[in-house]
């Protein structure tokens, strides 16, 4: 009798700590997810862009990702890997046209 | 011309009055808790100097990493920020929303500069490690009946030096700026 009353709290503990543990992964949330809206860096002032700047490097990488090269970022001469370090920096600062 | 003895008496007998008086002013109720009522100043100094003591002292021994400003950092951070911070934090050309105008205390914008917001550690390079600290220390741990929740239990350490690398930076971002950042889309996964 009391291993029936038992088997639904443990079933009920390992649920609740198997569902607080997934709530927290990257992943979850993925359903909302919007797309970069990379367009929108056409638009920016390119003279003003440090391409030494984390930030820049992270707009490059996420939207390397999400766009076709040819089409939404005609215009812009990026190479095709991005690295935080000062050497890839120089050698990408050699590699863009703006 | 009382004696020693006889102050020290008075000054038992007046912690002791003080203590009831206390004691029956928390047990009548008549402290207002609504938070759209703030705090008299001496309770608001109160509080204020105790979490920002308590938290500069936690804070002060914290390593901060040497590679925090990298995009790796701020595409992680960000992504994290928008999903988790942002709804009480702001993001660039928001103003306010029914979290900042209902919480009490208000959370801080933290799309306008430290100095801005009051939480400013100075302009060197010891404020800024200083600053750094306390933001890592209040993302891990929160604060106690302000609505800021403690993310270390189920963040790691790694995951929340990336928010704080993403608040290094969010000042300064555009509305683009922070979208692109923040999106986590699809391939992402």
């Amino acid at each position: 009798m009391k291993n029936k009353t038992l088997i639904p709290a443990f079933v009920l503990t390992a649920l609740s700590m198997t569902f607080s543990a997934q709530a927290h992964d990257p992943k979850e949330h993925m359903k909302n997810a919007e797309s970069p809206d990379c367009a929108a860096m056409k638009d920016m002032d390119h003279k003003r862009m440090n391409k030494n700047d984390p930030v820049m490097q992270a707009m490059m990488k996420k939207c390397m990702k999400h766009m076709d090269h040819g089409n939404d970022m005609k215009g812009m001469n990026h190479n095709s890997s991005v690295d935080d370090s000062k050497e890839q920096s120089d050698k990408q600062h050699s590699g863009h046209q703006h | 011309m009382p004696t020693f003895t006889a102050f020290i008496k008075s000054l038992f007998i007046i912690a002791i009055i003080g203590l009831i008086g206390g004691g029956l002013f928390i047990y009548s109720g008549l402290y207002p808790m609504g938070a759209d009522v703030p705090h008299n100043k001496l309770s608001y100094w109160m509080l204020e100097t105790l979490r920002e003591r308590s938290i500069a002292r936690a804070a002060s021994t914290t390593q901060v990493p040497d590679d925090l400003n990298t995009s790796d950092r701020l595409l992680s951070g960000g992504a994290d920020y928008n999903d988790m911070c942002a709804g009480c934090h702001l993001e660039p050309e928001v103003k306010e929303n029914d979290f900042t105008i209902g919480l009490y205390p208000s959370p801080p914008n933290l799309t306008a500069a430290p100095q801005d917001h009051g939480h400013s550690s100075g302009s060197d390079e010891h404020g800024k490690d200083a600053e750094i600290q306390r933001q890592f220390w209040i993302i891990k741990h929160g604060i106690k009946a302000s609505g800021m929740p403690a993310w270390g239990p189920t963040h790691s350490d790694e995951r929340i030096w990336n928010m704080v690398s993403f608040l290094q930076r969010l000042p300064s971002l555009t509305k683009e700026q922070y979208q692109i950042l923040t999106a986590r889309g699809q391939d992402d996964q």
